[in-house]
């Protein structure tokens, strides 16, 4: 029997999903073709054949920059990944976006259980305990700017699944109510796409949160 | 023993949001265990990469693992694997117990691991070759850090077990950011010949240019990534009168990926010796 995760992929695929986040997904012959969404149709993609190939390919940017968000919507452009199976395609999306089939396995069993940010910004130890000072506003406002799908700072395409507080709140109003809804295909093209979840707010953010305390 | 099919494996690291290499190693070591298919699932975690510490509650939903083994691959105890790693992990000591009956094994860093001596003697032998031991001073050099003193501590201890060997002249830690520091190598060591061994997990800047910088083998400021590595295939450097040979970070060795088995098996051992109690923990 295959393991869950395995078993979510090939059911989403089944359903004629089109792809994850930045990358276009196509099955011919039992084989998983995988490219950057703005690369469909070309014919000049360098070929890749190992799942391990991904950890390299979503590494830089197309300027070079290293990626420490991968679902930063930067991924870079110019490749072409092809894959014998879903263990495969497991495999390599789980180096594209590692952690997110495991999230979304986890929501679609009703099992999710999102960290409200204060939460995980009030266990912090150390020099990011910090942190955990900054104002509702403030939260508005990095949320706003950090998460944001599109033309954000990097810049994120997970769905956020979780809230400000315990009130459950919104941790940001400058975001489009989509930003909190699981299916939205949060490249804005509006395809059936299996969404990333995000579950608890990355260190990435907590970093960013320490900085606007810092600078008060 | 570690038993087919229901064990998976949890490598757990620093990363970086700056430097690629920084979790290099432990995804070439999980990758290697993984070819070895003696854990139904091998993955790696870390505090500032993805998957996250926290993603890795979520990495073992199926349901025919029953133990999950989570190894540090951190140099030595500390912050990291006391407060940091438990914390996110939900961990509530070298047992916990899910709420699904899943059973999360804790072990000891790799760094603890008394093979490291070994690979360092190995590492430092490779990068001089011919030299003679007997004329040598073989520096270990850690972070060193007023905020936590066992990466120093695990770096003595190194230095003890090879001083006992008796084979260099000299056998000597030196730190980063605390005395003895590295940048007084000339004056703390009077062999012909000098190694230095990084005592870190992976390469980054601390070994690429932080360090070099200190030895004075490279000037300071921003040089390319590709230039940076360099810096380990050009020995040996030629300073104070010494012919001076720089290594790369002693977790880049290969033979880590055993070292994390090891330390995997070696919970068994302890466990079973201790009698530890298993803990239940409401996630």
């Amino acid at each position: 029997m295959r393991p869950p995760v395995e078993r979510l992929l090939a059911d989403w695929i089944a359903s004629g999903t089109r792809g994850i986040g930045q990358i276009r997904i196509t099955q011919s012959g039992g084989i998983f073709s995988l490219c950057h969404r703005e690369d469909e149709g070309r014919s000049d993609l360098a070929v890749h054949r190992s799942p391990n190939d991904a950890i390299e390919i979503a590494k830089y940017t197309d300027a070079g920059e290293y990626r420490p968000l991968k679902t930063a919507p930067n991924l870079r452009r110019g490749w072409w990944l092809e894959l014998p199976d879903v263990e495969a395609l497991q495999r390599a999306l789980d180096f594209f976006y590692p952690g997110r089939l495991a999230a979304l396995a986890v929501w679609e069993a009703n099992r999710l259980a999102p960290t409200p940010l204060r939460a995980t910004l009030e266990r912090q130890t150390g020099m990011y305990r910090v942190a955990a000072k900054i104002p509702d506003g403030g939260i508005d406002q990095l949320v706003g700017r950090f998460c944001r799908s599109q033309d954000g700072e990097p810049g994120c395409l997970r769905t956020i699944m979780w809230a400000r507080d315990g009130t459950k709140a919104r941790p940001s109003l400058r975001l489009p109510l989509d930003k909190y809804i699981a299916p939205v295909d949060q490249t804005g093209r509006g395809e059936n796409v299996i969404p990333l979840l995000c579950q608890e707010a990355c260190n990435l953010l907590v970093a960013e949160a320490r900085k606007v305390v810092k600078s008060e | 023993m570690i038993s087919q099919g229901d064990a998976a494996l949890l490598i757990t690291g620093h990363g970086s949001t700056v430097n690629p290499d920084s979790s290099a190693p432990s995804l070439a070591q999980a990758e290697a265990i993984r070819n070895r298919r003696i854990f139904r699932e091998v993955v790696c975690s870390f505090w500032k990469e993805e998957p996250s510490l926290r993603d890795a509650l979520l990495l073992f939903g199926d349901p025919e693992i029953r133990e999950v083994y989570v190894v540090p691959n951190f140099i030595s105890e500390g912050y990291f694997t006391q407060t940091v790693i438990p914390r996110e992990l939900e961990l509530e000591g070298s047992l916990t117990r899910r709420a699904n009956g899943q059973l999360w094994k804790y072990c000891e860093p790799v760094g603890s691991h008394s093979a490291v001596t070994e690979l360092l003697l190995a590492r430092a032998a490779e990068i001089a070759p011919g030299v003679e031991e007997a004329e040598t001073t073989l520096l270990i050099v850690g972070h060193g850090t007023a905020l936590n003193d066992q990466s120093a501590v695990a770096a003595k201890r190194q230095v003890d077990k090879i001083s006992a060997l008796g084979r260099y002249a000299s056998v000597q830690s030196a730190y980063m950011e605390e005395p003895p520091l590295i940048a007084d190598w000339p004056r703390l060591t009077t062999t012909p010949n000098v190694v230095v061994v990084p005592f870190f997990i992976s390469d980054g800047l601390h070994s690429y240019e932080d360090i070099p910088v200190l030895l004075g083998i490279e000037k300071e400021g921003a040089m390319a990534a590709t230039r940076l590595r360099g810096v380990f295939r050009s020995n040996p450097h030629r300073l104070h009168g010494r012919a001076l040979y720089y290594a790369n970070a002693i977790g880049t060795a290969p033979q880590f990926a055993d070292i994390i088995l090891a330390q995997a098996e070696n919970f068994e051992r302890c466990t079973l010796d201790l009698g530890a109690p298993a803990q239940t923990v409401s996630s």
